[in-house]
């Protein structure tokens, strides 16, 4: 199986976010980058795919220079080999943009391939809309927020998460699938495996290769304020013997809460 | 277990000091505070009271008192020791630190904590952290407080790069069974002024002085951590590796840990640990000032590893991986904690590791008990697990209680024997408390006990400080 994995550098949600409020941009001074969670899962179903059934496992990221970091860590996963589009321009939120370059990239370079895996949003802008976009733009089918894969032959059965149920998504390769939590336990990377990935060259895609101008991926997203979420509130502690602490609670729940 | 009632009239002195609701005589309510994690409940006690001062001046109003009518005191922090250490004596108050639990003071420019004994290392950790500094010693049960951790003189598994709390204790404020409240040391890095005794302090097990306030001494937070998971398909080989790697690094943590154990952990947390091969592994946590500077250590001790025959080098770089396996080695305790008789906490010169685990095989072999053993390979502080159980092909078989009963002092002895004659002492970190007393005597000499006995004396003349702990 030929496998493309897309994958995105963001800020580590460990680390304490903070907003620069004239450009309306994270500060990155002190973060920690990481490859966005669910992508992760989608590399770890791609390798693991390749394993059962041999192929091929591409990592492909749209991204400035320093996310390279995170390509070599798919390589170092066991990625067979990592590709850069190079995009200058800084987080712009615009899922469309990213996806008309992704679309580019596959049709150009990458025409061969049964399956594209992505996580199913990204870290941070948690849009959710990338996959998608890439599959009608191909003409594709679709599975997303999908927890559990099986391919047999040309075709898929994927299941994906709704609300309060489980849907079992039957597809024809090639088609696009993006990666929820539970998929997989992602591996740890191995020295063995960092110092292999040492070696391997991580080839860079500029847009005008792509065939892309300016005006093709200016961000049409204006992003006016960014704020913080606002702080979780401090639990409350009902005081008292529990047969009153319990008449409390149960009116507070139906008064102030409105829960029962 | 019986309660011993106090005199009335004492009774409501204690009341009258700390205030009504500072106070448990509730039988219920007071069986918490008859033990501590030690898991055998011989040894548990039901206090007459329990008292929860909120000052130093309130807990030297209740020492003079319980001075004067010979009532014995124990100290009490966050219950998580492992010796019976903070279980009361007969007749006996429980004083429990619990509500003096505010953080003062971090102080950014001398780079100190002024906190109360009753804060608990999780929230200790938390304050620390949000002002931007770090605090490296950590004992794996994060309920444990200041107050308890200092009377214990705790470690944990940092204390290969960064010692133990005796390290970090710079002041204390303490109160001495005659009801006095004393200051020792300050917010100083030196001190050569007569003897110390905020050392004599440190480790005295709630025997010498009630410990109400510290000054803790705060570190900059390294940048960069990163854990390494190293399976070994055998123990010597793991355990031999560790001095070749302390020669050219220093990690922050270096523990060795069976694969069986890990395995149980993974199934009672529902967490995944890096990896299932092997049989021993390695958990080597770093630090560093950069990401570079990460990569060279990471890679140094890489080679020596693998040169040493282990099987691969499996790295957790994330807060999110890193987290995962920490989080899998401090529970293996909670996991296994139901078959555990007694951690043992025997502290030998670090390159006799692998001569006193292969010991602890032989033992296991011969008594035909599971003794899990694991801990901190860096520092010579080896946890070997008294089970009740057996450990065939995976399966936990548990056994007869008058069985592990007859084994359990003869494990111990050989067990204490072969750390002596390495040069070992008795508890590298949990103390002595109850439950190791009767051994005492094989890690210090009959001279070396007797001073003890008279430091003991000087502070305490009554003996009504947590009396019947560490000798009698
Ligand atoms: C899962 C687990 C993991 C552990 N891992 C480690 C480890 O890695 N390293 C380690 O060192 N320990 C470890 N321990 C042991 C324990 O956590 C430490 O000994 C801890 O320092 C005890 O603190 P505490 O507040 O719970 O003390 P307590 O258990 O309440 O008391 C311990 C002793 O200190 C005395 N004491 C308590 N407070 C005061 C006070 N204010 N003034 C005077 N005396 C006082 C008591 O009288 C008693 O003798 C572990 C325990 C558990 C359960």
């Amino acid at each position: 199986m030929n496998i493309l994995v897309f994958v995105k550098r963001v800020p580590d949600t460990e680390s304490k976010i903070r907003i620069h409020h004239e450009t309306n941009t994270v500060i990155e001074e002190g973060l920690n980058f990481i490859i966005s969670s669910n992508d992760e899962y989608a590399v770890e179903e791609a390798l693991r795919l390749r394993e059962a059934k041999g192929g091929q496992v591409t990592v492909i990221s749209v991204g400035a220079e320093e996310s390279t970091t995170i390509l070599r860590k798919c390589l170092a996963m066991g990625a067979d080999e990592a590709v850069l589009i190079k995009d200058d321009l800084k987080e712009t939120y615009d899922g469309l943009r990213i996806a008309k370059m992704i679309t580019r990239a596959v049709e150009k370079k990458f025409p061969h391939f049964d399956l594209l895996l992505f996580g199913k949003q990204s870290v941070g802008a948690d849009n959710a809309q990338v996959p998608s976009m890439v599959a009608e733009m191909l003409g594709l089918p679709q599975a997303n927020v999908v927890t559990k894969l099986e391919i047999n032959g040309t075709q898929g059965t994927a299941l994906r998460e709704i609300e309060g149920a489980e849907e079992k998504v039957i597809f024809s390769l090639p088609a696009v699938v993006s990666a929820q939590k539970g998929l997989n336990e992602p591996r740890y990377e191995t020295l063995k495996g960092i110092m292999a990935a040492k070696k391997k060259i991580i080839p860079v895609m500029t847009l005008e290769e792509l065939g892309l101008r300016k005006e093709d991926v200016a961000p049409q997203v204006d992003i006016t304020k960014m704020e913080m979420p606002p702080a979780r509130q401090a639990g409350k502690i009902i005081p008292g013997p529990p047969e009153e602490a319990a008449k409390k609670l149960a009116e507070l729940l139906r008064r102030e809460a409105k829960v029962i | 277990m019986t309660i011993t009632t106090l005199d009335p009239k004492i009774c409501e002195e204690f009341i009258r000091i700390v205030g009504r609701e500072n106070v448990i005589d509730d039988p219920e309510r007071m069986d918490d505070y008859s033990h501590d994690e030690f898991s055998l409940r011989d040894i548990s006690r039901m206090p007459a009271l329990v008292l929860k001062p909120r000052s130093p001046f309130q807990v030297a109003a209740i020492l003079e008192i319980a001075d004067q009518e010979k009532i014995p005191v124990t100290p009490r922090g966050g219950a998580t020791g492992l010796c019976g250490g903070c279980v009361p004596s007969p007749g006996g108050v429980v004083l429990s630190v619990e509500n003096m639990n505010r953080v003062l003071e971090i102080d950014a420019d001398n780079q100190m904590a002024v906190v109360e004994a009753g804060v608990t290392l999780n929230d200790f950790e938390k304050a620390v952290e949000e002002a931007g500094f770090y605090f490296p010693p950590h004992p794996g049960e994060e309920s444990a407080m200041i107050g308890g951790m200092i009377a214990t003189n705790a470690g944990g598994s940092r204390a290969v790069k960064y010692g133990v709390i005796r390290n970090y204790v710079r002041g204390l404020e303490v109160v001495t069974p005659r009801g006095d409240i004393l200051s020792l040391g300050g917010k100083l890095i030196k001190s050569s002024t007569g003897y110390s005794l905020l050392h004599l302090m440190i480790g005295s097990e709630g025997t010498l002085a009630v410990i109400t306030k510290a000054v803790i001494q705060i570190l900059t937070k390294p940048s960069v951590t990163r854990s390494l998971v190293i399976p070994f398909d055998d123990l010597e080989a793991a355990i031999e590796t560790v001095p070749l790697l302390l020669k050219k690094v220093v990690p922050l943590a270096l523990e060795f840990v069976p694969l069986d154990v890990i395995q149980i952990t993974e199934e009672h947390l529902q967490k995944k640990w890096p990896c299932g091969q092997g049989e021993t592994h390695l958990l080597v946590i770093l630090d560093a000032a950069s990401e570079d500077e990460m990569d060279r250590l990471s890679q140094t001790v890489a080679e020596i590893a693998l040169e040493k025959g282990a099987l691969d080098v499996f790295i957790a770089d994330t807060a999110k991986k890193q987290d995962n396996v920490l989080d899998i080695r401090s529970k293996i305790y909670e996991a296994i904690k139901h078959d555990t008789i007694e951690i043992m906490d025997i502290c030998v010169p670090r390159a006799e590791i692998a001569a006193h685990v292969k010991k602890v095989r032989a033992v296991a072999q011969k008594y035909g008990l599971w003794l899990p053993t694991f801990g901190h390979a860096g520092d010579g502080n080896v946890h070997t697990h008294i089970m009740k159980a057996r450990h065939e092909d995976g399966q936990v078989i548990p056994i007869s209680e008058a069985e592990w009963r007859e084994k359990f002092d003869k494990i111990r002895e050989e067990l204490y024997d072969d750390g002596m004659a390495r040069g070992g002492v008795i508890s590298g970190e949990h103390g002595i408390g109850l439950v190791k007393k009767k051994f005492l005597s094989r890690s210090l000499s009959p001279e070396q006990i007797e001073l003890m006995k008279g430091i003991k004396r000087a502070f305490d003349p009554n003996g009504i400080l947590n009396p019947g702990k560490i000798f009698d």
